[in-house]
């Protein structure tokens, strides 16, 4: 332990003063008060632009309501009444509609009820055009005279999400993009600084009197671990200049965390949120970090780098991407399946996270696979590692590594 | 004392180690020779845990090396390095640290190196920043800042300039003082015999001979003569004893003869034969040892 301890001790002394270092540290600052600034920019950018909906109300408003809203959607299914709850499995049910739009009389007036998909792709001027509608029923005066504007009580109702409107499902959507992309860096720049310290080390030939002195698994462990400790301090400074920029975040955030669940309106991101963030920061750090320190214990130059480095990252990027695509559809079951997957779960699980309400069975199994496949990554990478440290020339092939895993 | 039983150690189909077997005194100098590839290299790291040995063991004072006793041997491995962006101070320390001590021994040793090898004024610079020399002095500071029991150096002297290398010379001196059992390896034998107690001579990872220089040089086939000066009557005493002429540089000439020869009676029926002025009888250097060890193993290599 105390090797260990020693190791993080000068991991931590040599990567603080690093040049990449501070500066990764202050670019990561500019990128939250960015995303602190226009999440909602993002989330407009990235948001699915939809046009099929189901359309439910009696046929008095149904038909009316259809024409008016000819020119900006295609009414897909036209029912009686919406189910209670309205599900997304119910969308689904229905061409796989963006929205279902209820229509009732309410003390004469028109109400319009709204249950998109995706919430940031609507807002309150979406369905304006439904405005003379109100006016047609309260006078019967001909719908064809009365296409002007008259105020509609026009009403968006989250599917299944925990945001209390749509102006906090924006931001949700928002910040989830830019956590996501945070975490997509702190994962990705912490674990190639383990690669880069191993690079070093077998480069600069250190590595002999390091593992004549102690063991590799202890240098590997504490080689991680400083990595993540640094990772983490960057990540907080990011948040205090995020807090900095936004004041109001941390006494939302507080509130939040003593309310339970769901964030107030206007906060979208909740303690649980940022737990979850630290959460699958560490254990998607463990896997990528391990594999590649064992990825840079198997070069013997600084330009072979790149070459072991490339495929470590590319579950990365695909995972990022899929990310993406789970703001806007955190419960699609592409989204559901990845969010289990090793190496991909940590960025998309996140997201669900972060924009949806997520079982918190699926929660646990998504971190215990996730668990266990960082351990599995630190077994076989040590042994990897143990090996690749005093192998030198060229890049080992596919068997001398099989080879080493079974010594 | 470390002791080596029949110690064999392959790589896929390179036997790198076969059936090496020595034993270090406690608190000596012991010398370990062979060409590259002889697998001097992979016996130290055998030593060091490195490597688990296929076969045979490795013992010091009598118990199996694991990591609790590594932890007082030191290593300056032939292919060295630094952490280029830590401090000549912070740098020594580390390893002291890593080597067991606690953070204020660590920093009076380290002082205490960074004083004898004269490398006060570079302290607080990065390594990077340092010349070869220099870098290697820190190198042999973080291998024994712990006080080593065992100290293995494997060629310790290479690219040193001879002032610095009489100054790593003087540490290796203070530490076999202080009771640190050293093991080495160099090509520079001028520097080895000065030093080393006891030799052994691997080739082909197997030991080709292995004693002090006195029973080395006792085991030695021939022994050479010089004598001045060169005439044909002293010319026909040795022919006449077998031995045979070397080219000399220097005045007179050189005779090797069998190293059981009678070099009295030599004496006398060359003094007989005219007036000798120099009658030089040379023990043989740890350099006509060692090639002839290898010679003996090309031999070998050639039979097999």
């Amino acid at each position: 332990m105390n090797d260990v301890l020693v190791v993080f001790a000068g991991e931590i002394m040599r990567r603080i003063r690093s040049r990449p270092f501070i500066i990764g540290t202050a670019l990561g600052a500019f990128a939250i008060a960015f995303f602190v600034e226009a999440p909602a920019i993002f989330s407009h950018a990235f948001s699915a632009q939809t046009d099929t909906i189901v359309l439910a109300g009696p046929p008095s408003l149904r038909l009316p309501a259809a024409e008016l809203l000819r020119s900006d959607f295609t009414v897909v299914a036209s029912v009686e009444r919406l189910p209670q709850p309205v599900t997304t499995a119910f969308l689904d049910a229905h061409r796989h509609a963006a929205a279902a739009v209820g229509l009732t009389l309410d003390h004469g007036h028109v109400r319009v009820d709204v249950y998109p998909r995706d919430l940031a792709a609507f807002n309150d001027i979406t369905f304006s055009s439904l405005a003379p509608l109100d006016f047609h029923v309260a006078t019967g005066v001909p719908l064809a005279r009365t296409r002007s504007l008259v105020r509609v009580d026009r009403r968006l109702h989250p599917l299944d999400t925990k945001f209390a409107d749509s102006r906090s499902a924006s931001m949700a959507h928002g910040v989830a993009l830019g956590l996501v992309f945070i975490l997509y860096l702190s994962i990705i720049i912490a674990s190639q600084s383990v690669m880069a310290s191993v690079a070093e080390e077998k480069t600069s030939r250190i590595a002999e009197l390091l593992v004549a002195t102690i063991s590799p698994t202890d240098l590997l462990t504490g080689k991680t671990l400083a990595a993540a400790t640094l990772a983490l301090a960057q990540i907080a400074i990011w948040v205090a200049t995020a807090l900095f920029l936004f004041p109001g975040a941390a006494s939302a955030v507080v509130s939040s965390s003593q309310g339970g669940g769901s964030a107030p309106a206007g906060m979208p991101v909740s303690a649980g949120v940022l737990v979850a963030f630290v959460a699958f920061f560490l254990i998607g750090f463990l896997q990528y970090a391990t594999i590649y320190a064992a990825a840079a214990s198997l070069i013997s130059r600084t330009e072979d780098l790149g070459s072991v480095a490339m495929p470590v990252v590319l579950p990365a990027v695909a995972a990022f991407l899929i990310a993406q695509f789970t703001t806007v559809s955190p419960n699609a079951p592409l989204s559901v399946v990845v969010s289990f997957v090793p190496f991909l779960s940590p960025f998309v699980m996140f997201t669900r996270i972060a924009v949806a309400t997520v079982p918190m069975w699926q929660i646990v199994v998504a971190l215990a696979l996730n668990a266990l496949a960082a351990a599995a990554c630190f077994y076989v990478a040590g042994k990897i590692y143990r090996v690749g440290m005093l192998l030198y020339g060229r890049l080992p092939s596919p068997r001398q590594i099989v080879a080493a895993l079974r010594a | 004392m470390l002791l080596l039983d029949r110690v064999a150690r392959s790589f896929g189909s390179v036997h790198a180690v076969q059936s090496v077997s020595f034993s270090v005194a406690g608190g000596s100098v012991f010398g370990l020779l062979g060409p590259n590839g002889a697998g001097k290299t992979t016996t130290m790291r055998m030593i060091l845990g490195i490597y688990p040995p296929d076969s045979g063991t490795i013992a010091w004072k009598g118990q199996r090396i694991d990591a609790r006793l590594r932890r007082r041997f030191g290593y300056l491995p032939e292919e060295r390095g630094l952490y280029g962006r830590m401090r000549v101070r912070e740098q020594i320390i580390y390893f002291a640290r890593l080597h067991g001590l606690a953070l204020g021994d660590a920093e009076r040793r380290t002082d205490r190196w960074i004083e004898g090898l004269s490398l006060g004024e570079y302290a607080t610079r990065n390594c990077s920043e340092l010349s070869k020399g220099n870098q290697q002095k820190v190198q042999m500071a973080c291998a024994a800042v712990h006080d080593p029991e065992l100290l293995i150096l494997d060629e310790p002297f290479s690219g040193l300039d001879p002032i610095n290398a009489e100054a790593l010379l003087d540490a290796m001196k203070g530490l076999v003082a202080s009771g640190t059992t050293l093991l080495l390896s160099t090509h520079q034998m001028w520097q080895i015999e000065r030093i080393c107690s006891e030799f052994c001579i691997i080739a082909e990872g197997r030991v080709r001979a292995q004693g002090t220089l006195v029973q080395l040089r006792g085991a030695f086939p021939t022994r050479t003569v010089r004598v001045v000066p060169d005439t044909p009557a002293i010319r026909a005493v040795f022919d006449a004893a077998g031995a045979l002429l070397q080219p000399s540089e220097n005045d007179g000439v050189l005779y090797s003869l069998p190293a059981d020869a009678d070099f009295g009676a030599l004496l006398r029926g060359a003094v007989a034969a005219g007036p000798v002025t120099t009658f030089e009888r040379a023990e043989p250097s740890l350099t006509e040892i060692y090639l002839h060890a290898l010679d003996g193993a090309s031999r070998d290599a050639v039979a097999a």
